[in-house]
């Protein structure tokens, strides 16, 4: 037995460093065709890595902090609020798991008196892969993106973040630059992406839908909000708007309303608060376009300014 | 709580550590554990059927203590055919009740009579099939007189309730498990690596081959009507290939659990696809349940002997009573069918126990003669699967004359080509494995036991790593947990 457990330990052991580097070897040399569970995407979508590196090079405070899914990095426009110092740290398909880990990063650094949280019941839905490779493959590894991997526990996260060490190792992301133009998209600095003005086709959903919510981002959305207040940052949690068929074709929007003011913060769900037109101020069924931003961020701004009074 | 969980990953080492660590000195301690373990392991797919599980458990123990303790033939008899009907009776309503009712209707309404037949809306209980099976086994071996009954409550429901065997057999014998119940057991080193590397080709089989094997299959399955004869084809190889990874991938980590417990469970498995006969596949394919129904049902009826006329109703009813184990559905009884066809010309000529041993030998690669054997069988494999696959008859029907159109020869297309051809490069090494192995219990006992250690490590490595590559995100359960 005790042949055994030596064995069983040694061979862990060989695991442990035999498996990183079958990972780092294929990762680099085969097409993802061939190693789907590694998903590292250097600047695929939303602007991420160039996002990031603003923000590490960002210096002094902030007034406003943007926080959330694409509807935060593609809602708040940080040209429409004036003389406010704001940031938008927004990214695709940001779960409470990803906010939590972008803040264990940047919160200090970018020291704002004030947070805008966008919270989108999608992202309490997701388990969270999507945006964990979005911000491993965009950002430098650390002992957060462990943690962020062991939260999320999906084996795709697990061996791109095994990746991800290996090329942060070997900087085989410094000579990557990310265009400011990608196709419809341009990079606006300060964090916002503006799409070209494109309209939404308003469809009608059919079929209704419940939003089911993940008790382990829940958990974690508690403890940012816990965080944020005990940091004493000012917080406004905020429902972007999305086209009024898709919200109307959930049934439970005014549970998710309950859950969110359960939370003693400012909440606003602009989707009860603003008269959108799905098809002049969409270009998808849960993107505002320009003319919706802007529209939106005009309603923010007041809020902003009642809410510093 | 499947194999490939992480629910088991946690459950499968703290029993292993308190069956050797913590029980070890005391037999019956140990046994309790399994039992306990098994009861844990069954509780965690559905509680309520625990009890179904102990009351056949029970049923089975009583009536073979009953059936020992009476000299007068009828009263052994009545215990007999009580404990048959009982345990035929909740695999029947559980499992055949809806599937009676509604061919029923169906044959009625056939007839212009319409009724609304009143089936049960009751779901099947995991591995029921298993579980009766096995002490259906017991019960008639004691009244053939082949075994003692079994006094030991919990030896006998450990038999009946052994974790790694539970759910998805292998269907065990009385006189084969029993014996390893009741004889002490000691740590066996040899053994415990072995059950840990037979654990982990089961894993690559089910996580990698038959997971996404899986993935196609269902697509062109569930889509037949869109897809070319060549790509119909492609989802037909798909399936050949997941349903073998999966079961016998789930019966190489029960085996090799088993071992690491000092249990040594029956083989279920024996390279099939490289069988080159319909006869040598069947003794190479689910081996627990052929030899269960060749041992209880097929020489009961007077098996190969006697008149040719007797052999070919033996071969049929073997076959279908086999296909219907599988499911209520009349594809299964077609499946069985047309196996038993496939085998009816070589029991005719006398030519189904013609390949006994595994093909090559002792050779690296097979005659022509036999590799030719080994496609035509596998062709005819794949073809029977169509039918156990399929929703429906119609559905196999539809997707055989898909198949057998002007567009077979056509390049196969359907979404996720590019993610098929790794799965296609996975199935060649699969099958390159398995080849090199054959001889052997599973394909990687013995590869890489005559290299370095660091080399052997780095093949399990190696087989870790493209596990990690290729697992589909969700845990998929074992096809055969629905038998």
């Amino acid at each position: 037995m005790k042949q055994f457990a030596k064995n069983i330990v040694l061979f862990i052991v060989f695991t442990c460093i035999a498996y990183p580097i079958l990972i780092s070897i294929s990762g680099y040399l085969l097409p993802q065709k061939l190693s789907p569970n590694i998903n590292y995407r250097i600047g695929s979508y939303g602007h991420m890595y160039t996002r990031l590196n603003e923000a590490k090079n960002f210096k002094g405070e902030l007034d406003v902090l943007f926080l959330g899914s694409s509807h935060s990095y593609r809602g708040f426009d940080t040209r429409n609020f004036n003389d406010l110092k704001t940031f938008n740290l927004g990214s695709s398909a940001q779960t409470p798991i990803q906010t939590n880990a972008l803040l264990d990063r940047y919160l200090d650094k970018l020291n704002p008196k004030m947070i805008v949280y966008e919270v989108y019941p999608n992202t309490f839905t997701s388990d969270g892969v999507e945006s964990s490779l979005d911000i491993i493959a965009n950002d430098k590894n650390d002992l957060n993106s462990l943690e962020m991997a062991f939260e999320i526990n999906h084996i795709k996260v697990y061996n791109t973040l095994i990746y991800g060490f290996f090329r942060d190792a070997f900087e085989l992301n410094k000579s990557f630059s990310e265009p400011i133009k990608k196709g419809e998209d341009t990079y606006i600095p300060g964090g916002f992406v503006q799409r070209n003005i494109t309209y939404f086709k308003h469809i009608d959903y059919p079929e209704k839908d419940e939003w089911k919510l993940n008790e382990e981002q829940i958990k974690v959305f508690e403890s940012i909000v816990k965080r944020i207040k005990d940091k004493k940052i000012k917080l406004m949690l905020v429902y972007a708007p999305i086209t009024s068929s898709y919200y109307k074709s959930h049934t439970n929007n005014a549970y998710f309303d309950k859950f969110i003011t359960s939370h003693h913060a400012e909440y606003y769900n602009f989707n009860t608060m603003l008269t959108l037109n799905d098809s002049l101020h969409f270009y998808d069924s849960n993107h505002l376009n320009q003319n919706g931003v802007r529209e939106f961020n005009k309603k923010l701004l007041e809020l902003i300014d009642l809410n510093k009074k | 709580m499947l194999f490939n969980s992480i629910d088991f990953a946690i459950f499968l080492p703290i029993i292993f550590i308190l069956y050797w660590f913590v029980t070890n000195k005391n037999l019956k301690a140990q046994n309790i554990l399994l039992l306990t373990a098994s009861y844990f392991f069954y509780a965690c797919w559905d509680w309520r059927f625990l009890f179904l599980l102990m009351f056949s458990t029970l049923l089975d123990y009583y009536t073979g203590l009953k059936m020992c303790g009476v000299q007068d033939q009828k009263a052994k008899k009545f215990w007999f055919w009580l404990s048959i009907f009982i345990n035929l009776g909740f695999l029947g309503v559980f499992k055949y009740y809806n599937f009676f009712a509604d061919s029923f209707a169906e044959a009625l309404s056939q007839l212009g009579v319409q009724i609304n037949p009143l089936t049960l809306s009751v779901i099947l209980p995991v591995g029921i099939s298993f579980y009766t099976f096995h002490g259906l086994s017991y019960v008639i071996d004691i009244y053939k007189g082949r075994v003692k009954a079994e006094r030991n409550f919990v030896d006998y429901s450990v038999f009946v309730s052994f974790f790694p065997l539970l759910v998805a057999g292998p269907i065990e014998r009385a006189t084969h498990l029993l014996p390893q119940i009741k004889k002490k057991r000691s740590f066996d080193y040899s053994k415990a690596v072995d059950g840990l590397r037979q654990i982990l080709w089961g894993l690559f089989k089910k996580i990698v081959i038959a997971d996404n094997c899986a993935f196609f299959a269902n697509e062109i399955f569930n889509n037949s009507s869109d897809y070319s004869g060549s790509t119909l084809v492609l989802g037909a190889l798909f399936f050949t290939f997941q349903i073998y990874g999966d079961f016998s991938g789930y019966s190489d980590i029960a085996l090799g659990t088993a071992r690491l417990f000092g249990i040594e469970l029956l083989q279920n498995f024996s390279f099939p696809y490289f069988s080159r006969d319909i006869a040598e596949f069947w003794r190479r394919w689910h081996i627990s349940l052929s030899t269960w129904f060749r041992d209880y049902l097929y020489i009961p009826l007077g098996g190969s002997s006697g008149e040719t006329v007797m052999r070919i109703r033996n071969t049929f009813i073997i076959f279908i009573v086999s296909g219907f184990w599988h499911g209520a559905n009349w594809t299964f009884i077609i499946w069985g069918l047309l196996n038993a066809l496939y085998f009816l010309p070589l029991l005719l000529t006398n030519k189904n126990r013609k390949n006994m041993e595994i093909v090559a030998k002792s050779r690296f690669l097979p005659s022509p003669k036999d590799f030719f054997n080994i496609l035509l069988t596998f062709g005819l494999t794949v073809l029977a699967w169509i039918f156990f696959r399929a929703e429906n008859i119609g559905h196999a029907i539809s997707y055989l004359s898909g198949i057998f159109s002007l567009d077979l020869f056509s390049v196969p297309k359907f979404p996720g080509m590019g993610k098929a051809l790794s799965t296609i490069l996975l199935i060649l090494f699969f099958i390159a494995i398995e080849w090199m192995g054959r001889e052997n219990k599973y394909a990687i006992e013995k590869i890489g036991s005559k290299v370095s250690r660091p080399l052997r490590w780095s093949f399990y490595v190696l087989i870790i790593f493209l596990i990690g590559m290729f697992l589909e995100t969700e845990e998929t359960p074992f096809i055969y947990f629905q038998f």
